[in-house]
């Protein structure tokens, strides 16, 4: 063996021994959508997206008088309350904060399209919360299932944009999940209103 | 080591003796690729020539290296075309392999290496926030604030706190409502005080701010959950923020700190976490309405 194969060698035992310190470091941890993917920001502004309908469904359980629009305001409050809790509980386990910098929306492409000032699209604004929480009554049973419509087809841009781009196996189930769910009670809050006698906001 | 790798530097060795030896007797053996041949020979015979090789030589003829007979013999067998790629002066072939190699991985554990240094750095919410100029964390200067008696940390009626706006402590049973509200007279510090234990940045400004101001700080409140925003008579400054345990009092609503100190505390600055903002009092009273018996609620 010559010096120069020597040093050669030792260059290339380095080079590997440090590849291989960094492939266990990167192995060894589970893998981590990084801070500006689809899946981070899909949970953070899900997560936003979801306080509200728990907020409206809160509301209609307490004072909603038609008996299925009570449960179904109460079914939807837990529902989501609970992927609200799966959502947060990824973020902790990814290492970031449960709310982002900026503008909601930015992970999915086109999303600030969808963005009316900070409402992400479906969501009421707060006069339209505070006339649900004092109406009484019928009207309030409708309110509610116009406002929860409209926060149902909304949220599924952001549902079809998770799906669209966002990798990680867990986010890409519970989207689909999502997905189902709230259309199958968007086909429900219609026949609902229908029954009331209202239509759609 | 292989056979292979054993004769790869001698290979080496060869080529650079093959030079002298030609210069020795340029005419001898006419055609370059001859001269190889030649070379190689000898030199494996000064080398001390392996048992093989030797033995694989006959006669020691020239052009018998490798154990190949072809050139003595009369064109017998294949050309002796890698003897001629071996006669030059450096072999470059491994160094670029090796180079390329080494570069290679040197690149990989160097971009590794930065992700996650560039990871680590981002730092916690704390640290985020210990990082904003004139930020007060009185979680570390005034522990005891947050420390309940056998009272619980639920308590009715007006309630006297340490700071103006409060920052935590005991609070009315019930929360003000912070999915985002804008109260735009003064509400109970009594129940905005539990809407902060449940994460929200409370945003304050003294009544006497003008519209503009008032808006800009809407702009960073309305819509986004765990935050809320009143007026607050009496502020000694215009604008006032808190989250639990946290105060950072600024002069206008364009300070690049109010959304660093939004960004660094909404929903992480709590004692329960995903507590809700919603169901909470949507009422703006400066008293708190007293909705609940004391320690009735979480």
């Amino acid at each position: 063996m010559t010096t120069r194969t020597k040093i050669l060698g030792a260059i290339l035992s380095v080079a590997l021994l440090g590849l291989g310190v960094l492939a266990g470091a990167l192995l060894a941890r589970p893998s981590v959508p990084s801070e500006d993917s689809a899946d981070v920001g899909f949970a953070r502004d899900m997560s936003e997206h979801h306080a509200q309908a728990v907020e409206m469904g809160m509301i209609a359980y307490q004072n909603a008088v038609t008996p299925a629009v009570r449960t179904l305001g109460g079914d939807i409050a837990l529902t989501q309350q609970g992927q609200f809790g799966m959502m947060q509980a990824w973020l902790r386990d990814w290492g970031y904060g449960p709310t982002g910098e900026g503008k909601p929306m930015a992970w999915m492409k086109d999303g600030e399209s969808y963005l009316d000032g900070n409402r992400m699209p479906g969501m009421a604004t707060r006069e339209e919360i505070n006339q649900l929480r004092s109406a009484k009554g019928k009207d309030l049973d409708i309110l509610f299932l116009q406002l929860m419509l409209r926060h149902h087809v909304g949220g599924r841009h952001m549902i079809d944009g998770a799906l669209a781009e966002a990798s990680d196996p867990e986010v890409l189930r519970l989207a689909e999940q999502m997905k189902q769910t709230q259309g199958t009670e968007v086909a429900v809050i219609e026949g609902m209103l229908k029954d009331l006698g209202a239509k759609p906001l | 080591m292989s056979t292979g790798d054993v004769r790869r530097p001698k290979v080496n060795e060869i080529s650079t003796k093959a030079v002298a030896a030609d210069g020795d007797k340029p005419d001898a053996t006419g055609p370059k690729s001859s001269k190889a041949g030649a070379s190689k020979s000898t030199s494996s015979a000064k080398s001390g020539g392996s048992a093989k090789s030797g033995a694989s030589r006959p006669g020691g003829k020239p052009g018998g290296g490798k154990g190949t007979p072809g050139r003595a013999s009369g064109g017998k067998g294949r050309k002796p075309v890698t003897p001629v790629k071996v006669n030059q002066g450096v072999n470059w072939g491994p160094i670029a392999m090796y180079g390329t190699a080494g570069l290679l991985a040197l690149l990989i554990v160097g971009f590794g290496a930065f992700v996650l240094i560039r990871e680590a750095s981002k730092g916690t919410w704390q640290e985020r926030a210990a990082a904003i100029p004139g930020i007060q964390n009185f979680l570390t200067s005034n522990p005891d604030w947050f420390q309940y008696g056998t009272e619980g940390n639920h308590k009715n009626g007006v309630l006297e706190y340490k700071t103006a706006p409060p920052v935590g402590g005991v609070h009315n049973p019930v929360w003000q409502n912070c999915n985002g509200d804008v109260y735009t007279s003064p509400i109970a510090k009594e129940q905005a005080t539990h809407s902060m234990e449940h994460g929200a940045v409370w945003v304050t400004y003294r009544p006497d701010l003008p519209q503009a101001e008032i808006d800009a700080l809407k702009s960073k409140v309305e819509g986004r959950t765990y935050t809320l925003m009143s007026p607050y008579p009496g502020l000694d400054k215009p604008i006032s923020l808190q989250a639990w345990g946290y105060q950072l009092k600024v002069d206008n609503a364009s300070d690049e700190r109010i959304d660093e100190f939004i960004s660094a505390l909404r929903q992480n600055a709590t004692v329960e976490e995903n507590a809700t903002c919603g169901n909470g009092i949507t009422d703006a009273t400066e008293k708190p309405l007293d909705l609940q018996p004391d320690n009735a609620t979480g």
